[in-house]
């Protein structure tokens, strides 16, 4: 069966589109873009005229928020109760403060000696999800004083399942795949054996590379990594993955860990909340019984629960 | 020191009675009617459940609540079919961090 794929740029990072059928390829593109520029204007943390920006500088005040923002702030908040708080979309402050505040396209480009200077050893104490009241009935919103979100972490898993959806409908029929900077969802008949999906640590690699591929049919695919999305304060390497107990990124034993769910999103927050918990993420991900591919820091490769056998490649 | 009668004294009683009842009757009107001005100022700042909510009304905590319970609960979902082991150099598509 021959894929057809599209491939641009937004939301700050590569977006991909695959369709079985090729001549629904357009349409799916343009459902993919239509939610994309949607999830932009609504949860975007670099956009002055963004929801989520007023709502962040709008603390301590009930605000009425559009549906998607809303579907957004509730996946995050089951994120956070379903992982103990390790996935907490209250990190805003201390990300931006950590030095993570812009595209990252231009953090990258900026002069991280001048900026080391005023950045040193700073940091903000995550506040914590538990305060925040959403009123999915009335779309209202609460932060207390001193809340800034950050949806990042999610709010990709979330446009890439919301994307694939969209795409499905616009194709009407066959099998989609969509992936957001590796974030992967697909909906539909998939091709013959599933999607076949690259894993690794960067999701710039070609996927006609070498190493492990997984066959995917249905759900999402998603991973989280300490080695990409990188800058430097101060003489310090920071990352974008944020421990909320210590308000700084995570060193933990494992660079990167890539799981399989139901969604993008489930497979999103395993992900980040492994990352996040360290030496624990094994047991907390085998209790969770989704398949999961973990690195560590050295290199070494655990596979958990009903990963595939890298040893047996199918036909 | 003048004496009273027995119908004065009767009479006295029953003055002293009405105003012991009426006094005990205001009291309880006074008590109801402070608590209910006291519960209608103060209310959602209690919670039944006995958790550390501070809602700044009473409605707004209830659905918070209630809505997450029930559109967001549930652990993390396992993929309908598991995935299956690919060859190497045939993918389509790279999962990994950016």
């Amino acid at each position: 069966m021959a894929i057809a794929l599209k491939s641009w740029t937004a939301l700050g990072t590569s977006v991909h589109v695959l369709s079985t059928h090729d001549d629904g390829l357009e349409a799916a593109t343009t459902a993919v873009r239509d939610v994309l520029e949607d999830v932009d204007e609504a949860y975007s943390r670099f956009r002055e005229d963004s929801e989520l920006t007023r709502l962040n500088a709008n603390a301590g005040r009930t605000i009425r928020i559009s549906p998607l923002l809303a579907t957004a702030i509730d996946a995050a908040l089951r994120a956070a109760r379903l992982t103990d708080g390790a996935v907490d979309p209250t990190i805003g402050r201390a990300i931006r403060v950590a030095g993570y505040d812009d595209d990252f396209s231009r953090i990258a480009a900026e002069d991280s000696e001048e900026r080391g200077r005023e950045m040193r050893l700073r940091a903000w104490h995550v506040p914590g999800w538990q305060g925040i009241r959403l009123d999915r009935r009335l779309r209202t919103v609460w932060l207390p004083h001193g809340v800034e979100l950050d949806l990042g972490s999610t709010g990709k898993a979330l446009a890439a399942d919301l994307a694939a959806t969209a795409a499905l409908a616009a194709v009407g029929g066959g099998g989609v795949l969509v992936s957001l900077g590796g974030d992967i969802a697909v909906a539909g008949e998939p091709p013959s054996g599933g999607w076949r999906i690259l894993v690794a640590e960067d999701s710039r690699v070609k996927p006609d590379g070498d190493g492990d591929v997984i066959c995917v049919p249905s759900g999402g695919v998603a991973t989280s990594s300490t080695t990409v999305r990188r800058w430097s304060r101060g003489g310090a390497v920071f990352h974008h993955i944020i421990d909320p107990q210590t308000s700084l990124p995570t060193s933990g034993p494992f660079r990167t860990v890539t799981v399989v769910a139901a969604t993008c999103v489930d497979a999103n927050i395993a992900s980040t909340a492994a990352i996040v918990r360290g030496e624990a993420a094994i047991d907390w991900l085998t209790s969770c019984r989704l398949p999961a591919r973990l690195v560590e820091n050295d290199g070494t490769i655990h596979y958990i629960g009903p990963w595939p056998d890298p040893a047996s490649v199918a036909a | 020191m003048n004496s009273l009668t027995p119908t004065q004294r009767d009479r006295g009683l029953q003055r002293l009675r009405r105003l012991t009842f009426g006094a005990t009757a205001g009291g309880l009107i006074a008590v109801v009617g402070v608590s209910y001005a006291a519960a209608a100022s103060y209310a959602g700042k209690a919670s039944s459940s006995g958790t550390a909510l501070t809602a700044t009304t009473t409605t707004d905590t209830t659905t918070s609540s209630s809505s997450l319970s029930t559109s967001s609960s549930g652990d993390l979902q396992s993929a309908a079919q598991a995935p299956t082991t690919g060859s190497s150099g045939t993918a389509t598509v790279t999962s990994g961090g950016s």
